[in-house]
């Protein structure tokens, strides 16, 4: 959601030069995480943690007051900003003042409110059902807060509910299938507004259903389980439901307190990012769509702990093929016609379309600087921001030619976000050698202590499933 | 769609949203004439409050006298925003502001009043905006508008509630300069008013076109001539059946689903007039001081 907030932030000073708005959106993508809660906190993002110290006196006491705050398209409004914020560079300033106030007119749940949602989801009042319940919120979530709890067997844990009578609501909204196509020809004239609609419709629709989130974090807890870096707190079954998730609580820093640590430990935490966001995405399959810094904590030694699976998406082979070719033809083979030709095949290029291969090399080859060649490179901020402004780079003759097909759409916040992240952290390391550890294709040797230890630990893993 | 109109439709929520910030205090000396126990304070943050406008202008525009004071006085042909936002800041100020500010609001128009006179071209009638004739007509519409509209695309209100409102709205009449005695105090007695008016009100040229012009404002673009036309529609379905009649529109009655799409859609305009500067603060302050006044 920080890559949202700043996106939106980026697009307030049409004046500026294009530099320097995002360079300030990057800034601001960091300091906003570093402001955030120590758990999930995504949707309401920043907006989110001011209304927990200020707006208590307006929480929301009953199941109206949560229909009149994000019924009648409110909350379906704040997911298309969401959502359209990572996909385009098009909402005008009104949108965006619109999404940012519609945002912080969203208070938390009372204690009284956020109790009755536990009771009917787990039987029982928070008071019973856990040993110890925090009614006060530690964070807001998507369409919903984090209480911090213990359980009756003595374990610490975040528990995430979501506001009565909201899914119902969004459920409701999501069917005017005309009036949301309307909105999103508003907010983003430059989008296709079928291929933005139907995404937001089943991503939306997903976070309806914790149990959908829930299944995702089951799934990465369990592919990381013993991962020497790599933590994802476990889902506590029984407590799961619908409207309710309840995962471990981890004890680590935020972001801005990994800011503050030397350079060294910033290069691991960084390394360790890389590693689960293309670990996941080539062997998981799976691609959390919220790389920001509010998602992480952090621990000495690289250990990093990853949380919010509400936007993730799980991948076909077939979907994934064409990544691969992308990145194999243009690093690997160094062949800048096979490369346009699994452009086109994945439907990133029109075929034929009237553009050398060299310009389009030359316009996507931005977003594989760090790996196209071996050896250590810095990601700095200046990179980050040239990766945002190619990307929203509409007057380039190859722009034209250039789609995200849907399956794809929610992979740009790597270039988006994940650079952001890596940017603030001026991480250092030899991403090209850690890509070929990753890569299906190349199955490349450890390259870092990191990179032993994981080996290690994939060769548990696969003895352990033999 | 023409950028000029364009600008107009912004310049509505951004003005309106303007003058409705403005209206509400910080820090009031006093609950003003209404209070945050009010029904008047609950029914303005309905989201049927466009439809509510929308329909009380439909429903005084039938007053052929009071039709040609706004046609041949008012500027809102040049500056249709101008004038709905100024009937906003004087709303706002009236139900929220304190006594004092809703006092001077309701002195400086009628002021403006005083000089709107003139000879109805139709009916050939004398008319003078200050006639509490005319300004009850005025009064008894937006109230029986806010009731219908939210009963048909908002939270409709109990009928022990809708009485309070009327009874509650009587001093808003009083400020425009309607003697207490003659101003309607129960929905009775507001549908006895209106039926006694009824036999003098007429869709005269000038309110067939200005409607005409309001309810189809011409050039919007195509996405939010949509959104424009579920307010419209549910503003022509909340009039009367013998309203409707007089302007030869035909409605039939709204479906559930159709009421849905209309409440969704007032979600969005909501949504717009919330993203205004100082909006969501107002609200704020108006929420708060509701719930202090609630019983605990």
């Amino acid at each position: 959601m920080a890559g949202a907030a700043t996106l939106l932030l980026l697009r307030r000073r049409p004046g500026r030069l294009r530099l320097d708005r995002a360079r300030a959106a990057l800034r601001l993508a960091a300091r906003g995480g570093a402001r955030y809660a120590a758990s999930a906190p995504r949707l309401f993002a920043v907006a989110g943690e001011r209304r927990q110290q200020l707006r208590e006196d307006l929480a929301l006491q009953t199941a109206e007051d949560v229909a009149g705050t994000l019924g009648a398209m409110k909350g379906v409004m704040m997911k298309i900003g969401q959502m359209a914020s990572y996909v385009d560079d098009g909402l005008s300033p009104a949108v965006r003042q619109t999404l940012a106030r519609l945002q912080d007119s969203v208070p938390p749940m009372s204690p009284g409110l956020a109790a009755a949602v536990v009771e009917e989801e787990l039987g029982a009042p928070p008071d019973r059902a856990f040993a110890r319940w925090d009614p006060r919120p530690i964070a807001a979530a998507s369409i919903g807060q984090v209480h911090r709890a213990v359980t009756l067997d003595g374990r610490a844990v975040a528990v995430k509910v979501q506001y009565p009578g909201i899914a119902e609501t969004i459920a409701a909204d999501l069917r005017n299938v005309a009036l949301l196509r309307r909105m999103l020809r508003i907010a983003a004239p430059a989008q296709d507004a079928d291929a933005l609609l139907s995404e937001v419709r089943d991503r939306v629709g997903e976070e309806l259903d914790y149990r959908h989130e829930a299944a995702s974090q089951r799934l990465m807890a369990a592919y990381y389980d013993g991962h020497p870096t790599i933590a994802v707190p476990r889902i506590i079954d029984g407590l799961s439901t619908r409207r309710i998730m309840v995962s471990e609580l981890s004890g680590a820093v935020r972001f801005a307190e990994l800011a503050s640590w030397p350079q060294h430990e910033r290069d691991l935490a960084a390394e360790t990012i890389y590693r689960f966001v293309f670990r996941s995405l080539y062997d998981v399959r799976a691609f959390n769509g919220d790389p920001h810094p509010g998602n992480y904590l952090f621990q000495r030694g690289g250990r990093v702990t990853f949380l919010d699976f509400g936007l993730v998406r799980h991948f076909t082979p077939a979907e994934l093929r064409p990544l691969l070719q992308m990145a194999r033809t243009i690093c690997v083979e160094h062949d800048p016609g096979a490369f346009r030709a699994s452009l086109e095949n994945a439907g990133f290029l029109r075929p034929g379309a009237p553009v050398s291969t060299q310009a389009i090399v030359e316009h996507l080859a931005v977003f594989y600087d760090t790996i196209r060649e071996p050896g250590p490179r810095t990601i700095t901020t200046d990179y980050a921001s040239s990766v945002v402004r190619r990307f929203f780079d509409v007057r380039s003759p190859v722009a034209a030619h250039i789609a995200v097909p849907r399956p794809y759409v929610i992979l740009q916040r790597i270039n988006l976000g994940l650079f952001a992240v890596l940017g603030e952290l001026s991480a250092t390391a030899d991403w090209r050698a850690i890509s070929e550890e990753i890569w299906p294709f190349t199955r490349g040797p450890a390259s870092t202590p990191m990179g032993e230890a994981e080996a290690r630990w994939l060769v548990r893993r696969q003895a352990a499933a033999a | 769609m023409t950028a000029d109109l364009y600008a107009t439709a912004t310049g509505l929520v951004e003005r309106s949203a303007a003058a409705y910030a403005a209206g509400v205090p910080e820090g009031a000396g006093d609950d003003g004439f209404f209070g945050p126990a009010s029904v008047t304070w609950r029914v303005s943050a309905d989201l049927a409050s466009p439809v509510a406008g929308l329909r009380s202008l439909l429903m005084q525009a039938l007053h052929p006298l009071a039709m040609a004071g706004v046609d041949q006085h008012s500027g809102w042909r040049r500056d249709p925003a101008g004038r709905l936002a100024a009937t906003s800041a004087y709303l706002a100020t009236v139900t929220f502001g304190e006594r004092a500010e809703a006092v001077r609001a309701a002195a400086r128009v009628r002021r403006i009043h005083d000089r709107v006179r003139g000879t109805d071209a139709v009916t050939g009638q004398p008319y003078a905006a200050g006639d509490p004739g005319l300004l009850l007509w005025v009064h008894a519409a937006l109230v029986d508008s806010v009731v219908a509209a939210a009963s048909l695309v908002g939270t409709a209100l109990a009928a022990g509630d809708s009485n309070s409102y009327v009874a509650e709205m009587v001093a808003a009449a009083e400020l425009t300069g309607v003697p207490r005695p003659l101003v309607p105090s129960s929905v009775p007695e507001l549908d006895l008013y209106i039926a006694s008016v009824r036999p003098g009100l007429r869709c005269t040229p000038a309110a067939a076109g200005s409607m005409a012009c309001l309810l189809d404002p011409p050039g919007l673009d195509e996405d939010t001539a949509e959104i424009w036309q579920d307010i419209r529609d549910a503003a022509v379905a909340a009039l009367p059946r013998w309203a409707r009649q007089m302007y030869g529109y035909s409605a039939p009655p709204l479906t559930p689903g159709r009421r849905t799409e209309i409440r969704q859609s007032l979600g969005v305009l909501d949504a717009m007039v919330l993203g205004q500067p100082g909006v969501l603060e107002a609200r704020q302050r108006i929420t708060l001081r509701m719930r202090a006044a609630r019983p605990a």
